[in-house]
């Protein structure tokens, strides 16, 4: 620790921070533009200039690139550094259009905010002003280039810390510019983080341009529900639209960025479709009237045909306080058990990682400053986009990445990649002879290795030979982490809290004691594998009951619905693939946007006392409200921990935090079974997620189609001729869940004797993560 | 080794020159040091760098597009747009400036009867600012196709310029 002194103040900070993080944790603010915390140093801008007293060499310093030393004296205030601070906040307003009225980052800019605490006012600067012609960057970021300031952050942003590749700065001296080679939309899949990283008006958001003034945005801290990562978001929403979604700060997850399916996909919460009345059979009912008729239904199925008539759904896109609600009820009826995600499959691997890996699980922050990263049959870009940034990190600080799978997985840093068919993926973690060796080898004489495993591609085998591999390769010195990739939002708390001998839905199903079907923010069509046989069971149901926020077909088909709550119109808690705790806070109350409503006219002139749309609630409170049992979250938390006291975290636990860790569990003894004979004559089938349209959100995110591709079979170049097809033709892919007709396509990059296909809303029938698949291709059949 | 359609680019790059790029860009551990070398061969045969002699350095060096692109702007001896036959760099730094540079600059544009960055309309002389030409001890001076010219008076200039036409006529 190093003591020095800031403006009459002293501070004991650790070696290596500089004088603008030390005078920040005095709460002293140093104005500066080109420093960023992710971003680092570069000294470009000279604003955060201080006096040094001390050393060999005192006098005016830039503090953002100044490290501490002991016995440091600094003053930030004295009249040099301020007149200083003052002529370089006028010379870089001097190319500065006097265009905030008309500016999106109006209320919310750096620029704004740092020009008046560096004392600037009076422009004296009569001459002419640069002037650029901007770029068409496509649907998702407006570019203004004469709002430049030159920090560099952008490219900072876009290129170092993402690796995107088709952004870059352009000419010289006080021509340079920030953009594209040619217009165009930016390829990057982090591309929105300019608008949260360009400290200026030069990249704003342009699907949020000219509708809302920050200031008067409703926002909370809340979870990016996309994927199992669990980013911190702060959304923003006015006259009932949720209007844009930024990163907030998460040191150990996301730190401050985001990915592009994240930031443009939360359509879902204003889509036209979304269901905003409850309803039963083909009538309009009211929300009270249809808990009664639900509570009525339950008492009597379950009193004329037993507990397991009725039986409950919960999903691992449901918060943990609706999920533990579903298991209260259940008790409060005494129905069965609930079952708390309908793919069997996902449940498993989730389990896994919620029970047996628990005691070693990397967070984004580790892999961060992970020498050796394993991947394991994960595509990060699809299935976990922040993952792909903290790869990326951990290569540029000189960790290596190597990667087995497979799909052409894309990743925004280098990696040494193998293109394995899944099966050869699970022969290479139960043993994998000389190669699984050598892996081994690399992993145990890392400094700080960890593994990476997908859930969806392994299955419950592959993480349990990775959970031996890290055992194996752990030592006393150190760990071997693993960082779980899971499906959903809230994948790892629904697993924790269910019970690990409950049979899974189409068991329950098939064994025709089933009568009432109650679905809470769930839908086994889309979200489990076999859905004909689901679909089927349907059909044998009395009632099916749904609850939920998405417009999907299976809420269609109730026989009741109630709507329920997406996140942001919702408090409460998800944990994330490393088992944190993630609390989210409520950011606007449901109701029909004013948008909508009022389609670019006065608004309406009818008046009543409620809000339209505005039926909808939380599932927790309509759970609630069904066993009769209305209570503040707290108390919900309170008993919650009572059950599982590997949540104790949760009671202290606020939105804006980092989240704790739930407590580890001792893990369960596994025998492993002997993987399975491939059939002859057969290739293998690879489902994954498609990286915008694969999670359910994002179907409904009308932002986010121009990243959304079409449906088709991908197939090595050398597989395609073997199979007498070439790129483009129509083919006929046969597998245990049907066949189906679409285009295929060459795909050098990926691994022989396989068929990939994206699950998206183009292509919802199979669905990733239902185990080891074959299938048989064919020519023929019409183009879909 | 990379593949490249020989009839869209032999306006851009003698093909000899070409395949030999390509096959030393397959050699060494980072293409990316030879964009200058790639541009100014495309500048030499075309005369300047056009949008599809970026996006062909870019294909042969494994680069995305901008990332020439971000090389090509920073230079100013590599020209993104048509330039005349003769393009004349004076130099508009220190030396050149305590010796008299401003008054060669004025000259130049009144004879020539363009601004700086524009082309005359015969199509013979650009004339562009440049920062120091490495040539102080010649100063006030001008680069012309490489050669040095200085130390400078409107006399010379004249002199020069008639020299210059006189060899862009025959
Ligand atoms: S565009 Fe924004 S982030 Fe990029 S240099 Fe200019 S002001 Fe900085
Ligand atoms: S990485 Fe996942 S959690 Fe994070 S913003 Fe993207 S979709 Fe959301
Ligand atoms: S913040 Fe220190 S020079 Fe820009
Ligand atoms: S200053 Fe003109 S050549 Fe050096």
């Amino acid at each position: 620790m190093l003591t020095l002194t800031i403006d009459n103040q002293t501070i004991s900070i650790p070696a290596g921070k500089t004088i603008l993080e030390a005078a920040e944790a005095l709460g002293i603010m140093v104005p500066h533009f080109c420093y960023h915390k992710e971003l680092g140093a570069v000294g470009s801008c000279r604003m955060c200039a201080v006096t040094v007293h001390t050393g060999p060499m005192p006098g005016v310093k830039m503090a953002c690139l100044i490290a501490v030393e002991d016995g440091m004296v600094v003053t930030t205030g004295d009249e040099t550094v301020a007149t200083f601070r003052e002529r370089v906040g006028e010379w870089l307003m001097l190319n500065h259009p006097h265009d905030c009225p008309v500016c999106d980052e109006g209320g919310e800019c750096q620029l704004q905010e740092m020009t008046i605490s560096s004392g600037h006012g009076i422009r004296r600067y009569q001459g002419g002003k640069g002037t650029y012609t901007n770029q068409d960057l496509g649907p998702f970021i407006a570019q203004e280039m004469n709002r430049c300031i030159q920090c560099y952050r952008c490219a900072r942003t876009y290129k170092d810390y993402c690796g995107g590749r088709d952004f870059g700065v352009m000419g010289s001296r006080n021509r340079v510019f920030f953009g594209r080679f040619k217009d165009g939309m930016l390829e990057s899949d982090f591309s929105g983080n300019l608008v949260d990283l360009c400290p200026t008006g030069v990249f704003t958001d342009r699907t949020f341009r000219f509708k809302s003034r920050a200031w008067d945005l409703e926002q909370a801290d809340s979870v990016c529900p996309q994927c199992g990562v669990g980013c911190a978001t702060i959304p923003g929403g006015r006259l009932r639209e949720l209007q844009r979604v930024r990163s907030g700060d998460n040191p150990l997850v996301n730190t401050t960025f985001i990915c592009d399916r994240g930031r443009f996909g939360s359509g879902y919460a204003n889509h036209p479709e979304r269901p905003r009345q409850a309803r039963q059979e083909d009538q309009v009912v009211s929300v009270p009237a249809a808990l009664t008729a639900l509570e009525t239904q339950i008492r009597a199925t379950v009193k004329q045909h037993g507990p397991e008539a009725v039986l409950l759904v919960g999903s691992d896109r449901a918060s943990l306080e609706t999920n533990w609600l579903l298991q209260r009820t259940a008790k409060h009826f005494g129905c069965r058990v609930p079952v708390l995600n309908a793919h069997r499959q996902r449940h498993q691997t989730a389990q896994m990682a919620a029970f047996d890996l628990s005691e070693r699980l990397a967070s984004l922050q580790d892999i961060r400053s992970s020498d050796l990263v394993l991947v394991c049959g994960v595509d990060p870009l699809a299935e976990a986009p922040l993952l792909a940034l903290a790869l990326r990190q951990a290569v540029r600080k000189g960790g290596r990445v190597v990667l087995y799978d497979p799909r052409p997985v894309e990743l925004p840093c280098d990696a040494d990649r193998v293109a394995v068919s899944p099966l050869a993926l699970q022969e290479l973690l139960a043993d994998g002879g000389v190669e699984g060796r050598h892996l081994r080898d690399l992993l145990s004489q890392a400094k700080n290795p960890m593994i990476v495993a997908g859930a969806d591609l392994l299955g419950l085998a592959g993480l349990q030979n990775i959970q031996k591999w890290a055992e194996k390769t752990s030592n006393k010195e150190r760990p071997c982490l693993v960082y779980p990739v899971l499906a959903g939002p809230n994948s790892f708390g629904t697993a924790l809290l269910s019970l690990p001998e409950q049979d899974d839905l189409l068991t329950r199903l098939a064994s025709g004691k089933v009568k009432m079907l109650v679905c809470v923010d769930a839908d086994p069509l889309l979200e489990a594998p076999e859905g004909e046989r689901f679909a089927a069971a349907l059909t044998r149901l009395e009632q099916l009951v749904v609850l939920d926020y998405l417009p999907t077909s299976l809420s269609r088909h109730a026989n009741l619905f109630i709507p329920t709550c997406p996140p942001v119109e919702d408090s409460g808690t998800f944990i994330n693939n490393e088992g944190r705790l993630r609390r989210f806070q409520r950011v606007l109350k449901p109701g029909l946007s004013l948008a909508r409503t009022a389609p670019g006219e006065h608004p309406p002139r009818e008046f009543s006392l409620d809000t339209p749309g505005s039926d909808p609630q939380p599932a927790v409170l309509l759970l609630q409200r069904l066993i009769g049992q209305e209570q503040p979250l707290t108390e919900v938390h309170r008993q919650l921990v009572l059950e599982q006291p590997r949540l104790a975290a949760l009671v202290s636990l606020k939105a804006g935090e980092a989240g704790v860790r739930v407590a580890p569990a001792v893990a369960r003894p596994h025998s492993l079974d002997p993987l399975p004979e491939q059939p002859a004559q057969t290739l293998e089938l690879v489902v994954t997620p498609a990286r915008y349209g694969g999670d359910l959100f994002s179907r409904y995110a009308p932002k986010l189609e121009p990243r959304k591709r079409p449906p088709c079979f991908y197939l090595h170049p050398d597989e395609l001729q073997a199979h007498g097809l070439k790129d483009g033709d129509a083919a006929v892919v046969e597998t245990d869940f049907g066949s189906f007709t679409l285009p295929v396509r060459s795909q050098p990059d990926m691994a022989l004797g396989c068929v990939l296909v994206e699950n998206s809303e183009a292509f919802p029938q199979l669905i990733p993560g239902a185990g080891l698949g074959y299938c048989v291709i064919s020519a023929g059949g019409a183009n879909e | 080794m990379t593949t490249i359609e020989s009839q869209t680019t032999s306006h851009l790059l003698d093909q000899h020159i070409l395949a030999d790029f390509i096959q030393h860009a397959g050699e060494i551990e980072h293409p990316r040091e030879m964009i200058i070398d790639v541009l100014r061969a495309i500048q030499l045969h075309h005369g300047w760098v056009p949008d599809d002699g970026v996006e062909l350095t870019a294909a042969i060096l494994g680069l995305t597009p901008v990332e020439v692109e971000e090389i090509a702007t920073f230079y100013d001896k590599i020209f993104r747009r048509p330039v005349g036959r003769f393009v004349i760099h004076l130099c508009d730094s220190v030396c050149c400036w305590t010796r008299g540079a401003d008054e060669i600059a004025a000259h130049l544009q009144k004879t020539l009867n363009i601004e700086f960055g524009q082309t005359t309309a015969d199509g013979l002389f650009t004339l562009l600012p440049s920062c120091c030409l490495g040539c102080c001890g010649i100063a006030p001076a001008v680069m012309i196709k490489q050669q040095f010219y200085g130390p400078l008076t409107p006399e010379k200039v004249d002199e020069l310029i008639a020299t210059l036409r006189q060899e862009g006529s025959a």
